[in-house]
C-alpha cells in the first residue's frame, strides 16, 4: 500500500531550556515581522482585485446564439433562470415568432456556472467581477435587455487594480496592475463592444511573468 | 430524573432534575465569542467542570430532505454548503456513490484532478481550524496568519475551478475544468512558501511556552476511549489509532501516491494540534507529486466517454480555447445532465474529509430525484467527546479542548 | 504691579504649576494619561497589525497612519447612551469605574518629578513607600464592579481578578522596594540622583526589573496575563454589562493604571530624569524633567503593548502558579541581590 503510517511524538521538552528557547524564539519571530511587515489587506474600495478570465462572476446572454432549448433553466440548482416568451423577428424565416429566452434572478443565483456549462451554443458567459450593489430586490430580477448587457464595473472606475502574486519568501504580495488595452480581431459573430471588452480583459490577465516585470516587486 | 420529595406538580412534558449543591451553571451560548453555533451547558464546581452538555442543532437546514426534491446534479451545490471549507471533500462521496449506480468510472486524469483539489481543500480546512484554535486561546497572531496563508490556497483553488470557496468541481463522470497553463509554477511556489510558514507557526504557537503549557496534558483521550466513542479524523490519529480512509480504503488517486499518515501517541490537545500541522505537511507533498504527474501527462479528456462521445464540435472548441470569451479547458456539460435518470439501486461511498471520515448512502428509485441520501459527517461523530472528556478539567480548559477538536457546527447540523 | 504679572503669578505659578495640581491633572496626571492612552492603544493596534500581515487603523487619516482613530473611538463612546440594566445594583455599578480611575492616578501625587525643592508635592522622604502603597487601592473596585453587575460571566471574571490581585501585589511591592535596599533610602530624589552617573538600577539589578515588569503586566491585563477580561471565554469579564462612557472609562482605565506603574518604573529603575540636571525655573526645572520621565514611561508601555502580538493567554491557575512559585522567589532573590550590591559598594 503506497500510503504508510508514520509514528510521531510531541516535541520533547527540557524544562528550563524550553522556557528560554521558546520565549526567545516567539519574540524573535514577532520582532522580525514587526520591523519587516508584509501587509496583504486589500484596501477596498480604494483598490480592487482584478480577477482572472475564468472567474465565475455575473452572467451575460448573447441573444443571437440562444436556441431556446431551456437547458439552463432546467439545470439551475437554485431556480434562478426562467424562460420568458417574447415576440421576436426571426431573420432567417422572415416573420414574427414567439420565442423563449432566459432571464435571471440574482436573488437566487449561486454562481455555480452550470448554466454556462450546459448551454449547447455557448450563448452565456461569465464576466470576471462580482461586486455589484442593487438598491432594491426588484432590480435583481433582470429583464431581457439588462441580461444582455454587461453590468457596470463600478469598482474599476474608482479603484486601483491590484493583483496578488505568490512569492516564495513572503507569500502573497500585492502588486499594481496597469490596464492594457489592445484591439485583437477574432472571427466570431458577436456584437463589437462586448468583443473588445472581453479581449481586453483576457489580454490584461496574462500569465505572471509579464505583470511582475511591469508592476515592479514591492519588496 | 424525577423530583423525589417536594410537592412540585408534574405537568406533561416537564423534566425535573435534581439541583446538586455547589455547582454553578454557565451557558456558553450560541451568541458567545468563543462557542461557534452551538451551546455548551457547563456545571462548574469552583473551577472544575462537573458536567458538560453540548446542545447542538442550531444550524439545521434539513439538507437530506431537501435533496429528495431536487435532481441528481442539483444536489452537488446543495451538499457543498454543508461545510463550505472543504467543498470538494464534501461532495466527492456523493459523486462517487452516484457514479457507482451509473456504472461510470472517471478517467485517470480526472482522478488526479479531484485529488489535487481535495488536498488543497484539506490544507485550507486545517488552517481554518488552527486559526480558530488560536483565537480561542487569545493568540490573535496565529489567527491572522492562518487566514492570510489560507488565502494562498483559496487563490489556487480559484485558478482551478473559478470560484474561491464554492467550487462544485466534481460532476458525475469527471470534473468540470482542467488546470490552466500557469498553474504548476504557482502551486510549487505556494508549497515551498507554506513549508517555511509551518515552521514559523511552530515557533510562535506550538513551541511558545505560554501556549504549550495550556495544551499539554489537557483533554487526554486514550486509545480505548477514542475507539469506544467513535471519534474520527486527526483527533483519532492523535490518540494512537491508525485509521484513515486513504490508508484503509483508497479512493481516487491515493492508491498510486506515496505519502505518510502521521499518528501521535499522547492524545492530548497538543498532539491534536501537531497532527493537523503534520497532515498539512503531507498534503503539501501530495500536491507537489500530483502537479508533477499532471504536467507530465498529456491533456486528454477528463470526462467519461458516455458523456463526451456524442459531443458536437463546439464543445471541443471550448475545451481547447478557440472561442475567445469562453475561457479555456472547460468541459461543457451535456444537456442530459439536467434530467439524468439513475438506475435503481443502493450505493455507499466514504472519503477522508478535513475533519474526519465522511460517509454517504444514496438510494435511487429509477427516477430523476434521489429516493434517500443519508450523510454521516465527521463533526457529528466527534461532538460526543465533549461530554466524556471535559469533566474534571478547569473552566478555562474548555476552549483548549473545544478548539483542538475542530468542530464545525454546520457540518453536524446539515 | 503689572496686571499681566499678577495673572502670570496666580494662574501659572499658583494653579497650573502648583505641584499637586500639576502632577495629578497635567503631566503625568489626567491629561497626559488620556493622551498616552490614546497613543498607546493606537500603537498596540498598529504593532499587532504589522506582525499580523495587515494595516491596522488607517481609514480616518491615511497619511499619518490613522493616528487619530482613538479620538473618533472616544467621541463615539462619549456620545453613546449609557444603558443601566434593571438587575444591577445601581450605585456601585456607576461609581466603580469612576472611583477606579480616581484612585489609580493617586500614586502620582506622591512622587517627585524633579530635584528642585519648590516643586515637591509632598515631602519626599518616604515617597517610594507612599507611592507603592497608594497603588494598591484601585484594584478592589474591579471586584466590586463584577459583583454589582449581577451576571454570571462578570462574577467569574471578578473572582479571577481577585485571585490575581493577591498574587501580583506582593511581587510589585517587593520589587520596587529592592531599589530601597540598593540605595538605602526611600527618597525618590536620592534614588534618581544616584543614577545620574549612568548607573541605572535596572542594569544593576535586572531581576527586579523583570519581576516588576511581569507584575505590572499581570495587574493591568496585559498579554500573556489577560485573564479577567478574556474575550473568548467570558464575554468581557467584569466589564460585560457596561456601555457608553463607562465602557470607555473601563477600557481606558486599564491603560491609565499601566501608565502610573510605568512612571514608577521609569523613576526607580530607568534613571528618572537623568541625564538632565534640573535648573531652577518653571520650564527647565519642572516641565522638562517631567517630559523626560514621561517619555521613558512611554517606551516601557510600548514594550508591554508589543507582547500582545506574540503571546496567548495563560490559564488562571498557571498564572497564579507562576506568580507564587516562580516570581516570589525571584523577587526575594532580587531583594537579596540589591542588599548584596549595597553591601559591596557597587552603587
Amino acid at each position: 500500500m503506497p500510503a504508510k503510517v508514520a509514528l510521531k511524538r510531541n516535541p520533547k521538552k527540557n524544562p528550563l531550556g524550553r522556557v528560554f528557547a521558546g520565549n526567545i524564539g516567539a519574540l524573535a519571530i514577532g520582532l522580525k515581522y514587526f520591523f519587516d511587515p508584509n501587509r496583504i489587506t486589500l484596501l477596498y474600495p480604494h483598490e480592487y482585485i482584478k480577477l482572472r478570465q475564468g472567474y465565475r462572476g455575473f452572467i451575460v446572454l448573447i441573444q443571437d446564439k440562444c436556441i431556446s432549448c431551456s437547458s439552463c433553466a432546467r439545470i439551475c440548482p437554485a431556480r434562478a433562470m426562467k424562460m420568458l416568451s417574447v415576440k421576436v423577428f426571426d431573420k432567417r424565416l422572415k416573420k414574427e415568432m414567439v420565442k423563449k429566452f432566459p432571464v435571471i434572478n440574482y436573488n437566487r443565483c449561486i454562481f455555480c456556472g452550470y448554466c454556462v456549462d450546459v448551454c449547447p451554443t455557448e450563448a452565456l458567459y461569465h464576466v470576471p467581477y462580482h461586486d455589484l450593489v442593487y438598491m432594491n430586490m426588484r432590480d435583481m430580477i433582470l429583464s431581457l435587455e439588462d441580461f444582455q448587457k454587461e453590468p457596470e464595473n463600478i469598482s474599476a472606475k474608482e479603484g486601483v487594480p491590484i493583483r496578488y502574486v505568490f512569492d516564495e519568501k513572503r507569500g502573497l504580495v500585492k502588486l499594481r496592475q496597469e490596464e492594457k488595452v489592445t484591439a485583437q480581431p477574432v472571427e466570431q459573430t458577436k456584437p463589437d463592444t462586448t468583443k473588445q471588452q472581453a479581449s481586453n480583459q483576457q489580454q490584461a490577465s496574462n500569465p505572471e511573468p509579464k505583470s511582475i516585470n511591469k508592476g515592479g516587486a514591492s519588496q | 430524573m424525577e423530583a423525589s420529595s417536594s410537592g412540585i406538580p408534574h405537568l406533561p412534558g416537564m423534566e425535573i432534575s435534581e439541583l446538586s449543591k455547589n455547582t454553578y451553571e454557565v451557558y456558553i451560548g450560541p451568541a458567545h465569542p468563543g462557542s461557534g453555533h452551538m451551546r455548551i451547558i457547563v456545571e462548574v464546581d469552583g473551577d472544575i467542570m462537573v458536567r458538560v452538555d453540548p446542545d447542538i442543532g442550531f444550524v439545521h437546514r434539513t439538507m437530506e430532505k431537501l435533496a429528495e426534491g431536487r435532481d441528481w446534479i442539483k444536489n452537488i451545490p446543495l451538499f457543498e454548503r454543508m461545510a463550505i471549507l472543504d467543498a470538494c471533500n464534501i461532495t466527492l462521496p456523493y459523486v462517487e456513490a452516484v457514479e457507482k449506480l451509473l456504472g461510470t468510472e472517471p478517467p485517470e486524469r480526472a482522478r488526479y484532478l479531484r485529488t489535487l483539489l481535495c488536498e488543497i481543500n484539506r490544507i485550507a480546512s486545517h488552517l481554518y481550524g488552527t486559526g480558530i484554535f488560536g483565537v480561542f486561546l487569545g493568540h490573535s497572531t496565529l489567527y491572522m496568519w492562518a487566514f492570510g496563508d489560507r488565502e494562498v490556497f483559496v487563490d489556487l483553488a480559484e485558478q482551478m475551478s473559478g470560484a474561491r470557496l464554492t467550487h462544485s468541481y466534481p460532476v458525475f463522470g469527471g470534473v468540470r475544468r482542467d488546470i490552466p497553463d500557469d498553474f504548476p509554477e504557482g502551486a510549487r511556489k505556494a508549497t515551498r512558501y507554506m513549508r517555511n510558514r509551518l515552521n514559523e507557526y511552530a515557533k510562535i504557537f506550538l513551541n511558545n511556552p505560554n501556549i504549550r503549557s495550556r495544551l499539554e496534558n489537557v483533554g487526554v483521550m486514550s486509545k480505548n476511549l477514542a475507539t469506544e466513542l467513535g471519534i474520527v479524523g486527526p483527533n483519532l490519529r492523535a490518540s494512537g489509532v491508525r485509521y484513515d480512509v486513504r490508508l484503509n480504503d483508497p479512493y481516487e488517486a491515493y492508491g498510486d501516491l506515496e505519502f505518510e499518515i502521521p499518528v501521535f501517541e499522547e492524545g492530548d490537545s497538543l498532539a491534536r494540534a501537531w497532527a493537523r500541522i503534520e497532515e498539512m505537511r503531507q498534503s503539501l507533498n501530495i500536491i507537489d507529486k500530483v502537479v508533477d504527474w499532471l504536467e507530465k501527462h498529456p491533456r486528454e479528456n477528463f470526462m467519461h466517454e458516455k458523456f463526451w462521445k456524442t459531443a458536437p464540435k463546439l464543445y471541443k472548441d471550448v475545451y481547447t480555447g478557440q472561442i475567445e470569451y469562453a475561457g479555456k479547458y472547460r468541459i461543457k456539460l451535456m444537456p442530459l445532465f439536467a434530467s439524468l435518470k439513475v438506475p435503481p439501486g443502493k450505493a455507499f461511498a466514504r472519503v477522508e474529509a478535513g475533519r474526519g471520515e465522511m460517509v454517504y448512502y444514496v438510494e435511487s428509485d429509477g427516477k430523476d430525484v434521489p429516493y434517500r441520501v443519508r450523510v454521516v459527517s465527521p463533526s457529528f461523530r466527534n461532538v460526543i467527546a465533549f461530554k466524556y472528556l471535559m469533566p474534571g478539567h478547569r473552566l478555562m480548559d474548555l476552549p483548549a479542548i473545544y478548539g483542538s477538536f475542530d468542530y464545525f457546527p454546520p457540518e453536524w447540523d446539515r | 504691579m503689572n496686571v499681566w504679572y499678577l495673572v502670570y503669578r496666580v494662574i501659572i505659578d499658583d494653579i497650573i504649576f502648583y505641584p499637586p495640581v500639576y502632577q495629578y491633572l497635567i503631566i503625568p496626571g489626567l491629561i497626559a494619561a488620556l493622551l498616552v492612552a490614546l497613543f498607546i492603544i493606537w500603537f498596540e493596534r498598529k504593532a499587532a497589525a504589522f506582525v499580523q500581515m495587515r494595516y491596522g487603523p488607517r481609514e480616518i487619516a491615511p497619511r499619518i497612519g490613522g493616528a487619530i482613530q482613538l479620538v473618533a473611538d472616544l467621541t463615539r463612546y462619549a456620545l453613546q447612551e449609557i444603558i443601566i440594566p434593571e438587575t444591577v445594583d445601581a450605585l456601585p455599578y456607576i461609581l466603580s469605574p469612576i472611583v477606579m480611575i480616581i484612585l489609580a492616578l493617586l500614586p502620582l501625587e506622591a512622587v517627585p518629578l524633579t530635584s528642585i525643592r519648590t516643586y515637591f508635592p509632598i515631602p519626599p522622604d518616604y515617597s517610594l513607600l507612599i507611592a507603592v502603597a497608594l497603588s494598591t487601592l484601585s484594584p478592589l473596585f474591579v471586584v466590586l464592579m463584577s459583583w454589582a453587575s449581577n451576571n454570571k460571566f462578570a462574577v467569574v471574571g471578578g473572582i479571577r481578578e481577585s485571585f490575581i490581585i493577591t498574587a501580583y501585589e506582593l511581587i510589585a511591592v517587593l520589587g520596587f522596594l529592592s531599589a530601597a535596599a540598593m540605595t538605602q533610602s526611600f527618597n525618590i530624589v536620592n534614588i534618581v540622583n544616584m543614577q545620574m552617573s549612568g548607573k541605572w538600577l535596572g542594569l544593576l539589578n535586572p531581576i527586579a526589573l523583570l519581576a516588576v515588569f511581569i507584575a505590572v503586566l499581570m495587574s493591568t491585563s496585559g498579554f500573556p496575563f489577560e485573564i479577567p477580561d478574556s474575550e473568548s471565554e467570558l464575554v468581557a469579564g467584569p466589564y460585560t454589562e457596561y456601555t457608553g462612557l463607562l465602557y470607555g472609562l473601563n477600557m481606558g482605565g486599564g491603560y491609565i493604571k499601566r501608565w502610573v506603574f510605568s512612571i514608577l518604573i521609569a523613576l526607580v529603575f530607568l534613571g528618572g530624569w537623568a541625564p538632565y540636571k534640573p535648573v531652577p525655573g518653571i520650564i527647565t526645572g519642572y516641565f522638562i524633567p517631567s517630559l523626560i520621565v514621561s517619555i521613558k514611561a512611554l517606551i516601557v508601555m510600548a514594550i508591554m503593548s508589543f507582547l500582545r502580538s506574540v503571546y496567548g493567554r495563560y490559564r488562571v491557575d498557571q498564572a497564579l502558579g507562576i506568580a507564587w512559585e516562580i516570581l516570589i522567589p525571584l523577587t526575594l532573590a532580587a531583594f537579596g541581590l540589591g542588599l548584596a550590591e549595597a553591601y559591596f559598594g557597587v552603587i
